[in-house]
């Protein structure tokens, strides 16, 4: 592996490649191919994780939220290794004549040339658009010169489920909090689900009235500590109630038939029977919940649990997110607390 | 007491609710539907409503109350949706856990709008779904029925005391709004008897669809397109709304409408009035309609001598398209052998305000056209003076096309130099294509119509004093051609329409854009 690359080679690679897909679809009798691109997604894995699921997930993305995607697979090594490759991603949409491509550009690096990596890809970042990164690994987090990468992006997506302990998970992803920036977490974002059903449920007058009553929040979770979604749902939910004027208190409870680290069931207990509840069964690929409020219950189902469906939702939101910073915040608290 | 005393002190606002992260939620609320057996209902409004349900939008306390002739059992009613829905949802797949739970909510009741006592059963029927469903005394009433009962329809609701509840009463009706003025006003008396006119929700599709709403955002969420949308700059307007099917089955009903009530009085009116109406101060839905309605105010009203000069009737006859035998619209079944019934529509349009005074906006719609498309193509004046002489195509003016299907997006035309030596220009096209093209599913526009009804955001919804004004710019037109014989067919299927239409645009200097 070579150990240098130089930008205006990939971006000269990337208009030869403009200049060839024009051609191709011209022979083809096609109408020209359209360029999409809203963004710079750069996502960092290590280089052991299978490309083809990242590659996957990058091709869903594209048609919602078209980018010049780079890839940065990360080898431990000590040796400064850099290498790179250029391709596009091309599809028709249906009933279309025209192909919509993308731009995506696959790094190669090792551990110790991560402080070169910021001078290699903010060049290749397109201009006025919003840089997001996306981050797989937890190891990759706690590199030294991560900071430095993660200043040229607008916003750092983490998982905190990646992560093995969701208490320093949340401790770490504080820290990048107060340092100003502009954070998203996937395992937050499996939360959106289970936020919508309990606003849902309290777009009602009647059950909206009985609010400041809630005196406890019950919170299951398979396993034998809770994951960092956990925390953040009780944050979020303490966060709602105190506006309301409820002073509520968590309760965790371990739910034996869900898997460790899952999200399992939330309970909003109040006097004079005040009981609401929803718990949620299945895989990550199909999930049901069960909505109680009480004695009315409502069935209903979530999204599949993938990257391409989270990603999804959290690059549409390229500014500040107020309310997740306040979970945070509060998750991060109510772990430490338990701990 | 005690319960209205914590109502009046709770917060109003819903803590949990995120905008950032969730679509707008619907209350809860009873949906009665009239004429709860018919195609609508089967092919729109419950895939609709299912839709809604499977996207989380529903509250818990919701159900839907259907009301048809037919003798039904709610089980019955049930498996006849879950058929119905299975089958017409569009690009959204049929989840039968969210269908048992959504099932659960769905009620059946026979009854004839002829008769009394089928408002006093619904009564006594809305009472006992509100208590079991907890539905929090909030009803639609959607009526997908023949629009000669709706005024039938309002008055047995209010018979029986259906308008006054717990909650919000809100009633829901499909076009045709009248035939003509007259009919339109006698049609919003007969409601008003009942329902104050903000509870009256007129539907119109065209509305609801993504890409008229994005006209709004285009127009007034981007700065530079603004100062250009004006006399100064534009030259004209062109609207198109092409089938290119005929009937297909709807003889009987297109025989009495025809293209001018069919599409132009309301559809492509409303369209129009999203294209050239000013800014509203707010995005508030009767500020919104307060604008749509000044601006279709400002239609300058023809003179009868003025009629035939600036709109074209058309009737397409029988063609060979792509080696297949296509009847003309009086073989079609269900029509009449000497229908005089217009298939096509065209019509010259100007705006009498400081912003289009003297522009003209050319609409036209018609069956059995060559292509299925709707698209708003706004043509811009030429660069005042050729530097480039003839050969630089100055004379090619730039044109910005709003597609609304079936490829949704933005084009802009302009011109560029040709590669090589000299300095010759081409026009070329700048394309954008909205994000439900990119891949992204849109709602339908009555997922999207009846979520505003029940949320009660009425922005894409048409007043009476819309209808009215909208009837008032058609009626000059139809009152003329009625009493006219025209030479019918005067268009092959398969062709771009009458040639009196293109020259209609050729006495203003302008020709149809092909889209």
């Amino acid at each position: 592996m070579s150990t240098t690359i130089q930008p205006e080679k990939i971006l000269r690679e990337l208009s030869e490649l403009w200049v060839s897909l024009g051609k191709d679809a011209d022979h083809g009798q096609e109408s020209g191919v359209l360029r999409a691109c809203s963004m710079t997604l750069v996502t960092l894995v290590e280089e052991a994780e299978d490309p083809t699921d990242v590659w996957s997930t990058m091709a869903a993305l594209m048609p919602e939220h078209p980018s010049r995607a780079i890839v940065i697979r990360f080898r431990p090594s000590a040796a400064r290794e850099l290498a790179s490759r250029v391709f596009s991603q091309c599809w028709m949409p249906f009933g279309h004549r025209r192909q919509i491509c993308c731009e995506q550009i696959e790094i190669m690096a090792s551990d110790a040339s991560l402080p070169d990596l910021a001078a290699v890809v903010l060049p290749l970042a397109v201009a006025d658009l919003p840089v997001m990164l996306w981050c797989r690994g937890a190891r990759l987090v706690s590199l030294p010169d991560f900071p430095q990468l993660g200043k040229i992006a607008h916003k750092l997506i983490f998982d905190s489920v990646a992560f093995p302990e969701a208490v320093a998970a949340l401790a770490k992803i504080g820290d990048c909090s107060r340092s100003g920036q502009i954070l998203g977490d996937l395992a937050w974002t499996r939360l959106t689900r289970w936020r919508g059903l309990v606003a849902q449920i309290f777009e009602s007058r009647k059950y909206l009235a009985r609010l400041p009553e809630v005196a406890e929040i019950r919170v299951g979770f398979g396993g034998t500590a809770p994951p960092a979604g956990a925390y953040y749902l009780a944050a979020w939910l303490l966060d709602c109630l105190e506006k309301v004027g409820a002073r509520a208190r968590v309760s965790w409870v371990t739910a034996p038939d869900a898997a460790a680290g899952q999200l399992a069931r939330v309970e909003l207990l109040g006097g004079q029977a005040l009981r609401v509840s929803i718990g949620v069964t299945g895989d990550r690929e199909h999930q049901t919940a069960m909505v109680q409020v009480d004695s009315l219950s409502n069935r209903t189902v979530f999204p599949p649990d993938n990257d391409y469906i989270l990603l999804r939702e959290e690059l549409s939101i390229p500014n500040r997110d107020p309310v997740y910073d306040r979970s945070l915040a509060g998750a991060a608290r109510l772990a430490q607390a338990r701990n | 007491m005690i319960g209205h005393a914590i109502l009046k002190e709770m917060p109003l606002e819903n803590p949990f609710q995120d905008p950032l992260r969730f679509e707008r939620r619907i209350p809860e609320c009873a949906v009665v539907i009239f004429g709860a057996n018919g195609d609508l209902t089967k092919r729109k409004l419950l895939p609709a409503l299912y839709r809604l349900a499977y996207e989380r939008r529903l509250a818990p306390g919701f159900a839907v109350l259907g009301i048809s002739r037919t003798a039904m059992t709610d089980d019955q009613f049930r498996e006849n949706m879950a058929d119905s829905v299975a089958k017409f949802l569009e690009d959204s797949p049929f989840d039968k856990d969210v269908w048992s739970g959504f099932a659960q909510s769905l009620y059946y009741m026979a009854g004839d709008i002829a008769d009394p006592a089928t408002f006093s059963n619904l009564a006594a029927r809305v009472k006992q779904i509100e208590e079991c469903r907890h539905t929090a005394g909030n009803v639609l009433f959607y009526l997908s029925t023949q629009p000669s009962q709706y005024a039938a329809a309002a008055k047995g609701i209010g018979a029986a005391g259906l308008v006054k509840g717990n909650g919000w009463r809100r009633i829901v009706i499909e076009k045709p709004f009248g035939h003509d003025l007259a009919s339109a006003r006698e049609l919003s008396e007969q409601l008003h008897e009942v329902f104050h006119e903000s509870d009256v929700y007129r539907i119109d599709h065209y509305l609801g669809k993504e890409t008229v709403q994005n006209i709004l955002a285009f127009r007034f969420g981007n700065g530079i397109f603004e100062p250009l949308w004006n006399r100064r700059y534009v030259n004209n307007v062109q609207i198109t709304a092409a089938e290119s099917i005929g009937v297909e089955g709807r003889g009987g009903y297109y025989q009495e409408a025809g293209a001018l009530r069919d599409m132009i009085q309301n559809h492509l009116l409303q369209v129009t009035a999203t294209i050239a109406m000013e800014p509203s101060a707010t995005f508030q839905p009767d500020a919104v309609r307060d604008e749509r309605s000044k601006l279709l105010r400002s239609i300058r009203v023809m003179k009868p001598d003025e009629v035939l000069e600036n709109s074209v009737p058309g009737q397409y006859g029988p063609a060979r398209i792509g080696g297949a035998d296509v009847p003309g619209f009086r073989q079609e079944p269900g029509v009449a052998p000497q229908s005089r019934t217009e298939t096509y529509a065209a019509a010259t349009f100007f705006v009498d305000n400081w912003r289009w005074a003297g522009v003209p906006f050319y609409i036209r719609t018609g069956k059995r056209l060559p292509k299925r498309v709707t698209e708003i193509a706004i043509q811009f004046n030429s660069a005042p003076h050729a530097v480039f002489g003839e050969n630089g195509a100055d004379a090619t003016p730039n044109l910005l096309i709003l597609r609304i299907q079936p490829e949704e997006g933005i084009s802009l035309r302009f011109l560029s130099k040709r590669p090589g030596a000299g300095m010759k220009l081409r026009p070329v096209s700048m394309d954008f294509n909205y994000g439900s093209s990119f891949g992204e599913r849109s709602p339908t526009a009555y997922e999207t119509l009846l979520l505003d009804a029940m949320i009660g955001d009425a922005t894409l919804y048409t007043r009476q004093d819309m209808v009215e004004a909208s009837w008032a710019a058609v009626e000059p037109i139809l009152n003329v051609w009625q009493n006219q014989k025209f030479d019918f067919p005067n268009y092959a299927a398969g062709t771009w329409g009458p040639r009196a239409a293109d020259e209609m645009l050729a006495r203003h200097g302008h020709t149809w854009r092909q889209p």
